[in-house]
């Protein structure tokens, strides 16, 4: 390239190096050159405005991986994330530099601002699909050429391994400018504004170089160590100039420091690749800092061993052997000094997983990522709501609970009264709402045990846990809102935004009462009330009509007013009153769907009798006992609540039983209807021998095969009862088919007697039943 | 001796002897011990590519690292058990790695219920042994025997439906790399280049476990059906092509759409949903394997030529098809005439000619 004349006068002689991020081998080798050269300034492609940060990053109780996070602090909001593991290179220069390192990228506050830019009419640019395709096209060519599985492998082979001095720093030059020859132009094309956003850091880049040499620093004092994408264009880069950075689009944006995590490091792609397997990247550091490179197989497939071994797979000492000579073998067919993570899969798989990959998965998972989180030593770049957290934690004297062992917290939600102040009689009430809140912020610090919760609706029983996993969650949560209170309303309401149906709805505002978070109510009640005009779905509407209920009845435990719930209660129930008939339109599966939704309207129709209209309810049901057209299951399932309340009287029992149950009625009809019926109260059908009589009458009028058909069914139904239950149906029919000889209690003996293997065999021959012709 | 052009089936060496000729010719890089060619070399011969002007055919597609993984087991002289579902070709590989790497695919030991620890070692020749006593002479070896006095690869068929008692004794044969022979007083160190390729199946009745002791001494790789259509549809291809020279078959080869169509079948019961995921529906009990569709092809063809016009017609390719999916059992009917009227039929007029002729077979 022709070299322009503005460009940065000395730069020709300031140490460029060009690295990809979190690459052990760019840290062994810029630990070389920092070494050898002894810069008096290292500067290093990170926000600029973050030097001050370093201090903080270089604590002596700082444990890596930490992350370095701009976040804006208005709406819309966006975060820029840096990540640093120890075998970061980045790291390794501070470390060796300390105060003598800055940051030369632009600002957080631009860098945000620009992304804002580029994501404005995103239309105006050409949402080019093909060109992704063409970028990956020509990474996996250049795996291809260089005989690799995909990138990350030829990477690693090419680069990673590559311990030569001065070959390293070469070959990754010419590579990175080969690639960008061949990059820039498709993203020029395609999505100008990142390539724009590109050029402007390298500008920036440049200005910061050229200030350093204005200040007095030497050119070859100085190393620079940056993306190896943008390391020969440096030089070529006219710096920004003062004016032109006014010009750049800002956002109010802060930096905090943060703890990371492997697995986070692992799972966020998009940031300097070649991270899936932090830990193996990890241990691969350490062989080469220590200078045994060679000794990496043996130890990671040792470690692999340990790890199968723990989880009570079996490893021996010798299939790790060979596990370690067939991935050398593998990598010799692959033309490398040394197995790459992909041999070292592979043959842990043929030797260590007999053959199957998904036996290793755990062990792959541990070995490959780790779980190795970092650790910020308390008072360092606090974010407000990391700070709320600890207040609240300190107020409600949760503090003791911030361990990484988990502990068990029971909670008593009813006042205390044995107590003076207003603060300690609801203390455990206020827990709960912190907890709730930090649940529904995502923020695993606490988890409530659902199993023990049905006994009592006044306890809570809480398994709180802190790990650095929180603390993260934690800051990613603070674009959400100053405190925990704002941010959790501000979820809340984002949530009733892209909210469609009753039923979410109605668990929303249960979490905003759980929460208590008055100010959000309003909103949610409209929101409610707007999808229940709309709302067409029988089972969704009797969930949430439900959930409504509930939170009625049990309101005034967590000192509630339920005042202004009642109305949209009584219109929701109202609505999925009328929407049952239609409901019941449909085939078994979607029967089998609406059983448990009719039993919840049920139940809310009984437990709030005074809230609900509970005529139309109970005329719903009449409507769907008596409809010969509607499903027969939902309809039998009608007629047993009906029979329970005691409003279908003798007569109406008698028409409707042998009206379902007659032999110009289809077997699978009648028998359906009967299964419905059996779903509920069973004693009210024991105490219908009238019932019994028909039943038997009608299994004595079916024909062979709708006896089959109908005995599917029945088989189903009386699969629900328990032994005593069985028995009294046996007793039942014992007496109805009482001859002389036989007493009634040896019928229901034989009744009971376990299949034998043929009658077993006919059984199972109707499992194939098809009942769709 | 029987001309070549006569005999049934060539074995690998002999069919593909140009190739192996000129890979050797071509090769550069290093040759472990015991070996005809580098383990490049045997790569580019099992997945194809060219040396010098002479094109390789691919013989095992799609999975080309498990064919590393194979190869780099075999320079490790450790053992290698290929196993997979009936029909992923593990014959087939063993034979063409076998072929490539000491140009003998013929040293096979075939495992059944009948094998016994003779079979693996050595017997005798009883008229000699009673004769002159035990002698050298009287020796029968066993292919693994002779694999181990000149270092070459032996072939194991089937493994597992050896019962595990003659199943173990390879222990020691793979362990110490060596073979007693009491009766002689003699011990038969293996050569460097010994290595045994064993094969089994994952899903067969009559099939008997490996000890772990046993399993502990191979490195396995599993071989898994063709990842997809296109693969599937390029391996039947070739095979069926290969096959129907070698059986002189007078039919013309099935067209490209046949082939596809019965790709398309069989991938979709074997996996229990159509390609398209759209809809599920039953698998019959049987193994529908990619063999099984190319021995259907060129039965099919078999057919055309023997009784009918020559070129494929729907009618043969459904009586393939009957037989191929329809075992034995009424449920494999049930899942056909399924697979039959909720798929095929509404597939539009291509496969209208095609459902038809299924159809008055299925009955």
């Amino acid at each position: 390239m022709e070299k322009p004349i503005q460009c940065v006068q000395g730069i020709e002689r300031v140490n460029i190096f060009g690295v990809r991020h979190l690459s052990p081998a760019a840290s062994y080798h810029l630990s070389k050159l920092l070494k050898q050269v002894k810069p008096k300034l290292v500067l290093i492609e990170g926000p600029s405005d973050a030097t001050n940060l370093i201090k903080h990053l270089l604590h002596p109780g700082v444990k890596v991986p930490i992350a370095m996070l701009a976040y804006t602090q208005d709406l819309p909001v966006d975060t820029v994330l840096y990540p640093f593991a120890e075998y970061s290179p980045e790291y390794q220069a501070l470390l060796y530099a300390r105060d003598n390192a800055r940051f030369i990228d632009l600002p957080s506050n631009v860098l945000l601002g620009l992304n804002r830019w580029r994501r404005e009419n995103i239309i105006a640019e050409t949402k080019d699909l093909d060109y992704h395709n063409r970028v990956n096209s020509i990474y996996e060519k250049v795996a291809q050429l260089g005989n690799a599985q995909n990138y990350d492998d030829y990477f690693e082979r090419n680069f990673e391994h590559n311990l030569n001095e001065g070959s390293f720093h070469n070959t990754m030059w010419l590579e990175s400018f080969e690639l960008r020859k061949l990059l820039e132009p498709l993203e020029a094309r395609a999505s100008p504004k990142i390539n724009a956003r590109d050029l402007i850091r390298e500008s920036y880049m440049a200005m910061q170089i050229e200030n350093a040499i204005k200040e007095g620093f030497k050119p070859e004092e100085i190393v620079v160590v940056t993306g190896a994408y943008h390391a020969e264009r440096l030089i070529y880069t006219a710096p920004l100039t003062d004016r032109d950075f006014d010009y750049l689009p800002k956002r109010n944006s802060q930096l905090t420091l943060m703890p990371h995590s492997y697995f986070r490091l692992s799972s966020r792609t998009g940031y300097g690749a070649g991270n899936k397997a932090p830990a193996y990247f990890k241990l691969m550091w350490e062989c080469m800092r220590d200078e045994r490179l060679e000794d990496l197989p043996a130890e990671y497939m040792s470690r692999l061993g340990r790890e199968i071994r723990k989880s009570g797979g079996y490893a021996s000492a010798s299939n790790i052997i060979e596990a370690v000579r067939l991935a050398k073998g593998l990598a010799y067919i692959r033309n490398s000094n040394m197995p790459a993570l992909t041999d070292l899969h592979d043959s842990a798989v043929a030797c260590l997983g007999h053959g199957e990959a998904s036996k290793l998965a755990t062990a792959f998972a541990y070995v490959d990522v780790g779980t190795e989180f970092g650790e910020l030593p308390e008072g360092i770049s606090q974010t407000p709501l990391q700070d709320d957290f600890n207040r609240e934690l300190k107020r409600l004297k949760l503090e003791r609970y911030k361990s990484t062992v988990s502990a068990k917290l029971e909670l008593d939600l009813r006042e205390n009264i044995r107590v003076r102040s207003a603060k300690s009689a609801f203390l455990d009430l206020n827990r709960s709402t912190f907890l709730h809140r930090l649940v529904f912020l995502g923020i695993n610090f606490a988890t409530l045990d659902r199993k023990r919760q049905a006994d009592a609706t006044w306890r809570e029983e809480w398994v709180l846990q802190w790990n650095p996993e929180v603390e993260i969650q934690l800051v990613e949560a603070v674009l959400k809102g100053e405190n925990i209170k704002l941010a959790t309303a501000y979820a809340l309401k984002e949530k009733l935004e892209d909210c469609a149906d009753v039923f979410e709805a109605a668990k929303l505002i249960t979490t905003a009462c759980i929460c208590k978070l008055t100010t959000v109510i309003g909103s949610a009640l409209s929101t409610l009330q707007r999808l229940t005009t709309e709302a067409n779905n029988f089972i969704k509407t009797s969930d949430a009509c439900y959930a409504l209920g509930q939170l009625i009845q049990y309101g005034d435990l967590r000192n509630f007013d339920t005042k202004p719930i009642i109305p949209l209660f009584k219109q929701l129930f109202l609505r999925g009153a009328l929407l049952l008939v239609d409901y019941a339109n449909c085939d078994d599966k979607a029967a089998n769907m609406a059983i448990s939704p009719i039993e919840a309207m049920h139940r809310v129709s009984q437990e709030n009798i005074d809230l609900v209209d509970d005529d139309i309810w109970v005329k719903e049901l009449f409507d769907l006992a008596s409809g010969d057209d509607k499903n027969s299951k939902l309809s039998g399932l009608a007629f047993a609540i009906l029979l329970e309340r005691n409003l279908a009287d003798e007569s109406f029992c008698s028409l409707e039983i042998s009206r379902r149950l007659c032999p110009g009625n289809p077997a699978d009809l009648g028998a359906g209807w009967f299964e419905g019926m059996s779903l509920r109260n069973r004693y009210a059908l024991l105490s219908r021998v009238n019932l019994w009589k028909e039943l038997d009458e009608y299994i004595k009028s079916l024909d062979d095969e709708e006896f089959k058909r109908g005995l599917v069914y029945l088989r189903r139904a009386f699969s629900g009862f328990d032994p005593r239950e069985k028995n009294s149906a046996a007793e039942l029919l014992g007496e109805l088919w009482k001859v002389d000889e036989i007493s009634t209690q040896d019928i229901a003996i034989f009744l009971q007697e376990p299949l034998n293997e043929q009658e077993e065999n006919a059984l199972a021959a109707l499992d194939d039943f098809d009942f769709d012709i | 001796m029987i001309n070549s052009q006569d005999v049934l089936r060539l074995p690998a060496e002999k069919l593909y002897a140009k190739e192996i000729e000129a890979l050797i010719k071509e090769d550069k890089d290093k040759k472990p011990i015991g070996w005809q060619m580098s383990p490049r070399s045997v790569l580019k011969f099992i997945v194809g590519g060219k040396a010098g002007k002479v094109y390789i055919t691919p013989k095992y597609v799609g999975h080309n690292r498990l064919v590393e993984v194979a190869i780099a087991t075999l320079l490790t002289d450790r053992s290698l058990l290929l196993t997979g579902k009936p029909g992923t070709a593990k014959s087939w590989l063993s034979e063409n790695l076998s072929a490539a790497v000491c140009n003998d695919s013929g040293r096979v030991v075939q495992g059944t219920a009948g094998t016994s620890e003779d079979h693996i070692r050595y017997s005798w020749n009883y008229a000699m042994l009673l004769a002159n006593g035990p002698s050298e002479e009287a020796l029968i070896k066993s292919p693994i025997y002779r694999s181990m006095e000149d270092g070459s690869i032996a072939r194991f068929e089937e493994i597992t439906r050896c019962a595990s008692e003659v199943q173990d004794a390879l222990i020691s044969i793979m362990s110490e790399k060596s073979l007693s022979v009491p009766e002689l007083s003699t011990e038969l160190p293996a050569k460097r280049g010994f290595s045994i390729i064993a094969t089994a199946n994952t899903r067969d009745r009559g099939v008997h476990d490996m000890s772990a002791a046993l399993k502990r001494r191979f490195n396995i790789v599993v071989l898994p059906a063709p990842a997809d259509l296109e693969t599937e549809i390029q391996i039947v291809n070739k095979r069926v092509a290969e096959i129907s020279s070698s059986y002189k078959l007078s039919s013309a080869l099935p067209t490209d759409e046949a082939i596809e169509k019965v790709v398309t079948i069989f991938r979709e019961l074997r996996r229990g949903a159509t390609l398209d995921d759209k809809s599920k529906l039953k698998s019959p009990s049987g193994v529908i394997s990619t063999a099984e569709a190319i021995s259907l092809l060129t039965n099919s063809m078999a057919l055309a030529a023997s009784f009918g016009t020559g070129d494929i017609s729907d009618s043969d390719l459904a009586a393939g098809l009957q037989g191929a999916i329809v075992k034995d059992e009424d449920k494999d009917k049930i899942a056909w005439t399924e697979y039959l009227e909720n798929i095929m039929k509404k597939r539009g007029t291509q496969w209208r000619s095609l459902y038809n002729a299924c159809r008055e077979l299925n009955g």
